[in-house]
C-alpha cells in the first residue's frame, strides 16, 4: 500500500484514530437514552404489559409502530447500496457504507422491538419449536433473518479491504480484530475477483428480500379483516413508505456525520442534492399511494371503513394524522424542489421531517383501526405511558450507539472504493459513455478492468 | 357472574377496569332504539373459519374438532396479534398479575399467569369432566350431558347449547329458523353463536 | 510494520475459520429450523401450503447466502499474495 495514495484519503482514518470529547459526551447521552430504556423495560418484565398504555381494545401501540417504523428504515442501506452499485452511478462511493451501516444496525432494533411487544418473552422459544408458517409473524421471522444475514454479509464484504488498510497501518490493540477481519486480504486481482462477484450477487439478491421485508410486515396487518387494515395496497403502500424513510434517515446520517467529522471534500452538497432528488420523488410516491388508499376507502363508504377514517381526518387522531401530512408531503415538497443552493441544509431539514412524518404515518396505521372496533366496546383513548417513551427513547439511543461504535472501529466513507473511483472510475465512465454514443467503441472486457484495478489498489 | 365464577376469571380492578382492561368472556351488548331495548349476550363467537387461529405464531389458539376455538395458556406468548385479528373482540389480554392460585377458585380451570391471551371455551373443562363421566359410565356422550355456566345460569333461559352438527338437536332446528342470524356475518368467520330476532319482521340482514 | 509473527499469525487463523465455521452452523440450523417448521404443519394437517411454498423461497436465498460467504472465505483465506 503506498502511504502517498492514503495521505489523500487520511481523514477518513481520523474518527478511528482519534477520540475526542465530543465522542465521551454523545456516548454518556446516549447510555443515559438507553439506560431509561433499560429500566422501562425492566419495569414492563417484571409487572407485565399493563405499565403500558395499552388495553382493549388497543393492544398494538407504540412497540408495533416502532417494530414497522425500524424495520422500514432498514431500506435505506438496500436501495442506495444495491441499486446504486447495479446501475454503476459513480456518486454513490462514498454513501454506501453509511447506508449498509444503518440497515444492519436498525434490523436488530427493529427485530427487538416485537421481542419487547410479547406478553411472555420467557416463551420466545415456543416461536422456534412450535412455529406456524400460516401466521405472517413467522413471515416476518424468516424475512427478517434473511435479510439481516444478507445485509451483515454484504455490509461486511466491501468492508474487507478497508479493514485490511486498517490492519496494515494501525498498530495498537485493535490489530488483532483487524487482522481476523480482514480475512487475509492482500489485494491479489484473484481475491479482487472473488469479491467483486460476491458483492455483485449479493446486491442483486438483496433488493427482493428487502422488498420482501417489509411486504410481509405489511402483512401482519392486512392479513387480519379489520377495516383500514385489509387493504390489498399495504404490501406496495409499505414497500415505498420504507424506501422514503430509509433515504431520509442516511440523509440525516450524512448530514451529522459531515457536520460532526469535517468530511465535507468526500459528503459533497451534488450527493445530497442527487439524494434529494429522490426524497422528492419518494415523497410524490408516498403520496400517491396514500391518496389512493384513503379515496378508495372514503368512495366505498363502508360504515366501518368510515368510522376509522374520520377518527383520522377529524376525530380524535386529527393532530397525528395532518401533522403525518405535513411532515411527509408539504415540508419536504417547499424544501425539495430547488436545490440549487443550501442542498446540504434543505435536504437535511425535510429529511427530518419525513423521519417524524413516517414514525406518524406507522402510529396512524396501528392506532386508529384498533381504536375503532366493530362492535359497540367501552372505547377508550391510548395515552402512551413513561415506559413506552423510554423504549422508544432507548431503542434509537441503542441504535445510534451501535452506529457510533461502528464509526469508531471501521472506516464509515469507503476508502477502497474512492480511490477506485479516482483511478479507474473516470476512465470507465467515460468509455461508457462512449459506448452510448452511436459511433463509440465496445466496452473494454472486465477482466482487463480487473487488471487496472488490482495495479492501481495494491 | 356465573361465567367469571366458573372460568376463574380474574377482576381487574377500579384503577384497571378505568383504563380499559376489564377481562370479560361475557359481555353483555346493549342495543338501545325507539321501541325497544336489546342485550345480546356475547361471548367468544366460535367461529368455524376463525381469524385468530389463522395468525397465532405458535399454535396457543387453534381450532379443535369439537369446532370449539381452544386456547393453550401454557403456549401463548403474548403477542396479541389474535386480539388485533378479532373482529368481535372476544379475546383479552392479562396485562398484569391478576390473581394467583388462591382457595376459592374453581379448581378444573387454570389461573392465568400475566401476560398470556385468555378467552371463553364454551366452559370446555366441563366437557372434558361429562367425557370423562360417560366414558366412565361405558356410554357416548349426549346432548344435555354438560352446558357452560352462562346456558346454565341463564334465569329466563335465553341461551340454548347443544351439538350443532346434530339436525335433530333443539340448536340446530332454532339455527335454521327464519329468524336466526350471526353477528359479523358478512365478514366470512363462520361464528357458530346464533341469535334469534323477535319476529321475522325484524330480520336483520 | 512488526514482522509478522507466527503465533499472532494462527490465532487470527484459528478466528478466521471460526467465524466461517460459525455462519455455516447459523445459516444451516436457520435451514433446519424451516425444515422443522414445515413437518410441524405437515403432521397437525395445518395449511401445510402456506409453509412449502415459503421455504421454496427462503430455503434456496438461505444457502445462496451460505455459498456466497462461504466461498469468500475460502477464496481469500486460500488466496492470499504476499504483503
Amino acid at each position: 500500500m503506498s502511504d502517498a495514495t492514503l495521505g489523500r484519503d487520511a481523514a477518513l482514518l481520523v474518527p478511528i484514530v482519534k477520540t475526542g470529547r465530543g465522542f465521551y459526551v454523545t456516548v454518556t447521552i446516549l447510555g443515559l437514552l438507553i439506560a431509561w430504556g433499560a429500566v422501562a423495560y425492566w419495569t414492563q418484565f417484571d409487572q407485565g404489559l399493563g405499565v403500558t398504555g395499552l388495553h382493549q381494545p388497543v393492544s398494538w401501540g407504540f412497540y408495533v409502530t416502532n417494530f414497522v417504523f425500524f424495520i422500514g428504515i432498514s431500506h435505506a442501506g438496500t436501495l442506495i447500496s444495491a441499486i446504486l452499485r447495479l446501475t454503476k452511478a459513480e456518486w454513490r462511493r462514498p454513501i454506501t457504507r453509511m447506508a449498509e451501516v444503518i440497515t444492519v444496525m436498525v434490523l436488530l432494533i427493529g427485530a427487538g422491538q416485537i421481542l419487547i411487544d410479547l406478553g411472555r418473552p420467557d416463551r420466545l422459544m415456543n416461536i422456534f419449536r412450535y412455529g406456524r408458517y400460516q401466521s405472517p409473524l413467522l413471515w416476518d421471522a424468516t424475512s427478517i433473518s434473511a435479510y439481516f444475514f444478507a445485509s451483515t454479509v454484504y455490509l461486511y464484504l466491501p468492508l474487507i479491504p478497508d479493514i485490511a488498510i486498517l490492519r496494515d497501518h494501525l498498530g495498537g490493540k485493535r490489530r488483532f480484530l483487524y487482522s481476523v477481519l480482514a480475512m487475509g486480504w492482500t489485494g491479489t486481482e484473484h481475491q479482487q475477483k472473488i469479491l467483486n462477484r460476491a458483492i455483485a450477487i449479493l446486491a442483486v439478491m438483496v433488493i427482493p428480500i428487502a422488498v420482501s421485508v417489509h411486504t410481509v410486515v405489511s402483512f401482519v396487518f392486512s392479513m387480519t379483516i379489520q377495516p383500514m387494515w385489509h387493504s390489498t395496497i399495504f404490501g406496495p403502500y409499505f414497500v415505498a413508505g420504507a424506501i422514503f424513510s430509509g433515504i431520509a434517515a442516511l440523509i440525516v446520517a450524512m448530514g451529522i456525520i459531515r457536520r460532526i467529522y469535517h468530511f465535507e471534500a468526500y459528503l459533497k452538497p451534488i450527493h445530497f442534492r442527487y439524494l434529494g432528488y429522490l426524497l422528492l420523488v419518494m415523497t410524490l410516491l408516498w403520496f400517491y399511494l396514500t391518496f389512493a388508499e384513503y379515496l378508495t376507502g372514503y368512495y366505498g363508504s363502508e360504515p366501518e371503513e368510515m368510522k376509522v377514517f374520520w377518527s383520522k381526518f377529524t376525530g380524535p387522531f386529527w393532530p397525528f394524522f395532518w401533522a403525518m401530512v405535513v411532515c411527509n408531503l408539504v415540508i419536504p415538497l417547499i424544501l425539495l424542489v430547488r436545490l440549487r443552493h443550501h442542498a446540504v441544509g434543505k435536504t437535511v431539514v425535510a429529511s427530518i421531517s419525513v423521519v417524524i412524518g413516517m414514525w406518524l404515518e406507522r402510529f396512524n396505521i396501528v392506532v386508529p383501526t384498533l381504536s375503532n372496533p366493530r362492535l359497540p366496546f367501552p372505547e377508550g383513548q391510548y395515552w402512551p405511558t413513561w415506559i413506552e417513551w423510554g423504549e422508544t427513547a432507548g431503542s434509537f439511543g441503542l441504535f445510534i450507539l451501535f452506529y457510533v461504535i461502528f464509526v469508531k472501529l471501521f472506516p464509515i466513507i469507503s476508502i477502497w472504493e474512492i480511490r477506485e473511483g479516482r483511478e479507474v472510475g473516470v476512465k470507465e465512465v467515460e468509455e461508457r459513455l462512449l459506448t452510448y454514443l452511436p459511433d463509440g467503441a465496445e466496452p473494454e472486457r472486465a477482466h482487463d478492468r480487473a487488471h487496472d484495478r488490482a495495479r492501481a489498489l495494491t | 357472574m356465573a361465567c367469571k365464577a366458573e372460568n376463574n376469571v380474574p377482576a381487574v380492578g377500579a384503577r384497571e377496569a378505568a383504563r380499559g382492561r376489564t377481562i370479560s368472556w361475557m359481555h353483555v351488548l346493549v342495543e338501545e332504539s325507539e321501541e325497544r331495548t336489546r342485550f345480546l349476550p356475547c361471548p367468544c363467537l366460535q367461529c368455524d373459519d376463525p381469524p385468530c387461529t389463522k395468525v397465532c405464531p405458535v399454535y396457543a389458539t387453534y381450532r379443535n374438532p369439537e369446532g370449539i376455538v381452544a386456547q393453550v395458556y401454557a403456549r401463548c406468548i403474548g403477542c396479541r396479534f389474535c386480539m388485533a385479528a378479532c373482529p368481535y373482540n372476544a379475546k383479552y389480554f392479562n396485562w398484569l398479575t391478576y390473581q394467583k392460585d388462591a382457595p376459592g377458585q374453581n379448581p378444573d380451570v387454570s389461573v392465568r399467569p400475566k401476560g398470556v391471551v385468555e378467552k371463553c371455551t364454551f366452559c370446555h373443562h366441563r366437557l372434558q369432566k361429562a367425557r370423562e363421566r360417560a366414558r366412565a359410565e361405558r356410554r357416548e356422550l349426549v346432548a344435555g350431558d354438560y352446558v357452560p355456566a352462562c346456558a346454565e345460569a341463564c334465569p329466563t333461559r335465553a341461551i340454548a347449547f347443544g351439538d350443532l352438527s346434530d339436525e335433530s338437536s333443539d340448536v340446530a332446528r332454532l339455527a335454521r329458523s327464519p329468524r336466526a342470524f350471526r353477528l359479523g356475518e358478512a365478514l366470512g368467520t363462520k361464528p357458530k353463536v346464533i341469535y334469534l330476532v323477535e319476529t321475522e319482521a325484524h330480520r336483520r340482514v | 510494520m512488526s514482522r509478522p509473527d507466527p503465533a499472532f499469525e494462527r490465532t487470527v487463523r484459528i478466528f478466521q475459520w471460526a467465524i466461517a465455521g460459525s455462519t455455516l452452523v447459523f445459516i444451516s440450523s436457520i435451514v433446519l429450523w424451516i425444515v422443522h417448521l414445515i413437518r410441524t404443519a405437515w403432521s397437525l394437517g395445518d395449511v401445510p401450503s402456506a409453509s412449502i411454498g415459503i421455504s421454496l423461497v427462503a430455503i434456496p436465498v438461505f444457502l445462496t447466502l451460505l455459498g456466497v460467504g462461504l466461498s469468500v472465505f475460502w477464496g481469500l483465506l486460500r488466496g492470499g499474495g504476499p504483503r
